[in-house]
């Protein structure tokens, strides 16, 4: 590749290593041990699939009578794998044995005989890899059910100083590479705050997004530098750059260490006014991490990760995520948001068909409204697992009342129907609203009336607000979530909360921007909730604030006439240093 | 059950070719059918055992058949493999 690619750096780490390419989906392969009695449905889902295959490359096969002799053995051997007992029964006796899904055990089968075919130094042998592979995708297509897109190989189990690049890559798709401990990423698709994005903050993974045509020029294995500050990716031919980035990867390390001590301090602004810090969490390895950075509570627990799969997890395994997540939280609150699934994140087992303009459309609470049986199931599970620790309910993408009341009743009714199983379940369990619509924050006052907390999603809010797509490349640039009206809107929500004393809390990405936490301080806001790895930083600027100056400076640019709109120069005078 | 050993005169040896014909003739006999080349004794009847085999020119490799129609099976694939699996020379 050329000497430097440049994107939007998402995380401000740098990471070196070798570039890993992936081609679209090849990461949803979903991977799951079953339950002894699931075995057979298993083994006869695998050879479903395997049939499939077969009839695929049969008609193919059929059609090509006059394209040569090469394309119709490449077919041929293809079906021959498919046939092989070395993968056929192998895999089966895995699923079999080891009580492993079939995506997963012809993964580890096809590892295997990769592997094998690896230990042989004959070029004319080592081309059959490729075949293996492109016929074992054709039936990982078929298991996923989505013949039409592309799945390549699977990642390697060992990511430690590899850099993957992706088109664009889902949550799950991330929730894997985190476990596998990928050094960076880089998509060629996506904006700094696409869900990939704000995961690889949280997880504090560096990653470049919107890096165009990346996988045209990237070569496998190649050797690159990515600073994620610059949103910059440079080739690592040269040692002394090379040893650069390593110092600056060292200071920035350093840096984080700093940060971090801030953590042990009382959460208090230099002219006293008390904070509390919350996280955003939705992977198992985030909820630690927030109570090792010791927060107040969870302010955001995303469900949709659990959504994302083949099928639509069942109350038991719901059950289980959020009795695991309020059990590392150890007494402090977890407040899960049920299913906020539509628009640009619709779990494909829901099969719920979208309208012609999905922001706008079957979405978040509506969504779950209109599912009402999947809905309980969900409330269900919260409601067990709030035995075990105080959880509070949020409601996503509100807009009436109506709502808000349906929602509640669903809840009641799944609470009295657990009473019948003997589980007494807290009556006034809290039940409060995402404010993230123009009508949801302009009749907030009396939603308020109806929710026992509210909770600010600036992303959404903004997005509505200003009628753009923080994801569309083409009007990114007019995103700007300190636009006069979203921070009227936020002012106004803040002081509807205080009349009704209600706790406010803001857990869009704005909350988790160390430049922007004085801003809400100065609207008044006192919870914040952010992914783990905002909270050094953000802590930092608030416990050297100073409140008074906040509000003063926040409540001028409010009342201004001024013809400025956007409250970027507002953010600057916040930031600097008090005198 | 019948054993025989076969010499590999083929110009390129058991490449991916000759491997999918070797397999699909075994494949079209009910009978188990075996290679050995050295100490390693794979089923004939799988394109990646065979492939693994890594057998060059001039390999000698030992067939054996096992079953109903063992003779047919071990007749078919001796062609095959005397008339260089149809390679020409």
């Amino acid at each position: 590749m050329s000497l430097v690619l440049t994107g939007i750096g998402v995380t401000s780490g740098i990471a070196i290593g070798q570039v890993h390419r992936l081609t679209p989906g090849e990461l949803s392969l979903p991977e799951y041990h079953l339950d002894a009695d699931a075995v057979d449905a298993e083994l006869e889902r695998i050879r479903r699939a395997l049939d499939r295959s077969q009839r695929f490359l049969g008609k193919l096969l059929e059609r090509m009578v006059d394209s040569g002799d090469t394309a119709r053995e490449l077919l041929e051997s293809h079906r021959l794998i498919l046939r092989d007992p070395l993968l056929v029964d192998a895999t089966c006796d895995r699923i079999r044995s080891e009580k492993i899904n079939a995506e997963w055990a012809l993964v580890k089968q096809t590892e295997q005989l990769v592997a094998e075919f690896k230990r042989i130094d004959n070029d004319y042998i080592a081309l059959r890899r490729e075949d293996l592979e492109q016929a074992v995708n054709l039936v990982q297509r078929e298991l996923a059910d989505q013949p039409s897109t592309l799945i390549g190989a699977q990642v390697p189990h060992q990511l430690g100083r590899t850099i993957v690049v992706a088109p664009e890559l889902g949550p799950a798709d991330m929730a894997v590479l985190n476990q596998r401990r990928v050094a960076g990423l880089v998509t060629e698709h996506g904006g700094p705050l696409s869900h990939s994005a704000i995961l690889a903050r949280s997880l504090e993974i560096p990653m470049i997004v919107g890096l165009h045509h990346a996988l045209d020029v990237l070569e496998e294995g190649e050797a690159v530098i990515l600073d994620g500050h610059y949103g910059a990716l440079l080739a690592a031919h040269d040692e002394s750059l090379l040893r650069h980035y390593e110092d600056k990867r060292e200071v920035s390390l350093r840096r984080r260490a700093d940060l971090r001590r801030y953590l042990g301090r009382p959460s208090r602004t230099l002219d006293g006014t008390n904070f509390r810090l919350f996280g955003n969490a939705e992977l198992p390895e985030e909820f630690q991490r927030c109570r090792d950075a010791g927060v107040a509570g969870i302010g955001l627990m995303r469900t949709e990760y659990l959504f994302m799969g083949d099928q639509v997890p069942d109350e038991e395994t719901q059950y289980r995520a959020y009795r695991a997540a309020v059990e590392v939280m150890d007494g402090r609150p977890l407040t899960v948001r049920t299913l906020d699934a539509g628009g640009d994140k619709l779990p494909p087992a829901l099969a719920v068909t979208q309208g012609p303009n999905p922001a706008l459309g079957l979405r978040g609470l509506r969504l779950s409204l209109a599912v009402s049986d999947l809905f309980r199931q969900q409330l269900r599970a919260i409601l067990r697992a709030s035995v075990f620790g105080p959880i509070q309910i949020l409601l996503p993408m509100i807009t009436s009342i109506e709502e808000v009341r349906q929602a509640r009743h669903l809840i009641e009714s799944c609470r009295q129907s657990l009473i019948g199983e003997d589980l007494a379940i807290d009556p006034n369990l809290p039940v409060g609203g995402m404010i993230e619509t123009p009508a949801a924050a302009l009749t907030v006052e009396q939603l308020a009336r109806e929710l026992d907390f509210l909770s600010i999603g600036t992303n959404d809010l903004s997005q509505y607000v200003l009628a753009i797509d923080r994801q569309d490349e083409l009007v990114s640039y007019l995103y700007d979530p300190t636009h006069r009206s979203i921070l009227g809107l936020i002012a106004g929500i803040v002081a509807s909360g205080r009349d009704q004393k209600l706790p406010v809390t803001v857990c869009g990405e704005l909350a988790g921007d160390e430049r922007a936490a004085r801003l809400l301080l100065g609207l008044g806001v006192t919870d914040f909730s952010m992914p783990p790895a905002s909270l050094p930083a953000v802590k930092k600027s608030l416990i050297e604030a100073d409140a008074g100056r906040c509000r003063k400076l926040v409540e001028a640019f409010l009342r201004e006439d001024g013809d400025e709109q956007s409250g970027q120069s507002l953010l600057e005078a916040l930031n600097r240093p008090a005198e | 059950m019948i054993r025989r050993e076969v010499s590999l005169i083929n110009r390129l040896g058991l490449h991916a070719r000759a491997a999918s014909k070797l397999v699909q003739t075994a494949a079209e006999h009910d009978c188990e059918v075996w290679l050995e080349r050295g100490d390693r004794r794979v089923n004939a009847k799988s394109i990646m055992g065979v492939l693994l085999l890594a057998a060059p020119m001039g390999s000698e490799l030992v067939l054996e058949t096992d079953g109903v129609d063992e003779q047919a099976a071990m007749n078919a694939l001796v062609t095959l493999i005397e008339n260089r699996f149809g390679e020409g020379e």
